[in-house]
């Protein structure tokens, strides 16, 4: 049994094992750290494997489109012990993004991993099972794109206020 | 109902027609295909206040092949579609469907979505649709007296021969 760490002090310990590759910030009491794409696989592993993080569970993998800054993918990995979270952001390019497979630590990234998969076309290496989750078979496109264009959008405009340019109108 | 083909010699006798009809709109086994919020409503349409079973939509079959009503409910997805297409297939002639509430009519609030079926009627032929998102208990009742309405005035051999499904 462990005792909770503040992120000030998750980040140094990071910062320890990974140098100067990791920057770590306190989000909202939560330790938010960005790692190189390299070094993503070794952190995830970090943070489950040593005792004083024992974060034995993963939230969540997610991803975000950050247009031409490229994808971010966020993993949060919580210790049921410890009850403290870490988060793990790795940027990605906007040309064929891809990161490595977490889902032979946490089980769980499987099915978060092939979503990213089709929501985001991020290519997933050495995942197990590489193919569509939500999505039917057939289609075409990763829909959590910015540019992916909804055709029923194409065809008649959203009627309302679009959030972000409302305050251009005024 | 299953028992029916359209092989079947009925005669054209309006008291045989009458009475078949009549037989067939008030037992209607009905297969909930609930999706989404919509299945709630249906739920509660079948429970102590509402009730519909007081029209004869009695009982809930056990799957699709002992169904002669679908009852689509909620937000049909593209990943969805081909299921409900399967389940329909199964079921035995003469076989109608409502849809019922926005998302199975028309795709609803999800008008502009890349997942959603706009509208359950792309895929099978609906016989009623019900409006509203969702639509109240009540609405289901007309919707399922409006059925009851087309079916007392249905010839069977004709519903036969306008081949509302690829099964015959």
């Amino acid at each position: 049994m462990g005792r909770r760490l503040s992120p000030d002090d998750l980040g140094s310990r990071l910062r320890a094992r990974f140098g100067d590759d990791v920057e770590v910030l306190d989000v909202f009491g939560d330790a938010v750290a960005t790692v190189p794409v390299d070094r993503y696989h070794d952190a995830v592993r970090f943070c489950r494997d040593e005792p004083e993080f024992g974060c034995d569970f993963c939230d969540f993998t997610g991803g975000v489109d950050l247009g031409d800054d490229g994808f971010e993918v966020v993993t949060q990995l919580f210790s049921t012990t410890n009850k403290h979270s870490v988060r793990l952001k790795v940027r990605l390019p906007r040309d064929e993004p891809s990161i490595p497979t977490v889902s032979d630590l946490f089980p769980t990234c499987d099915w978060h991993e092939r979503e990213l998969m089709e929501m985001f076309g991020i290519a997933i290496e050495g995942h197990p099972r590489p193919v569509k989750l939500l999505l039917s078979e057939p289609f075409e496109g990763h829909p959590l794109r910015k540019d992916f264009a909804l055709m029923s959008r194409e065809a008649k405009p959203w009627p309302g206020a679009v959030e972000g340019e409302e305050d251009e109108d005024e | 109902m299953g028992v029916i083909t359209e092989k079947t010699p009925l005669p054209k006798v309006k008291p045989v027609k009458f009475i078949l009809n009549w037989g067939r709109r008030y037992s209607l086994w009905v297969f909930n295909f609930g999706l989404a919020c919509c299945s709630i409503e249906f739920i509660s349409a079948s429970a102590a206040k509402n009730d519909f079973i007081r029209l004869g939509v009695i009982p809930f079959a056990h799957g699709p092949r002992q169904a002669d009503l679908l009852l689509v409910a909620g937000t049909v997805t593209d990943k969805m579609a081909p299921v409900i297409n399967r389940l329909y297939e199964q079921m035995p002639e003469p076989k109608y469907v409502i849809s019922f509430g926005s998302c199975s009519n028309c795709g609803g609030p999800y008008w502009d979505s890349y997942a959603v079926t706009k509208g359950v009627d792309q895929i099978i032929p609906c016989d009623v649709y019900v409006p509203g998102c969702p639509p109240r208990p009540e609405a289901l009742l007309q919707g399922i007296i409006t059925l009851q309405e087309k079916i007392k005035n249905e010839d069977i051999q004709e519903k036969f021969r306008s081949g509302t499904s690829a099964v015959s």
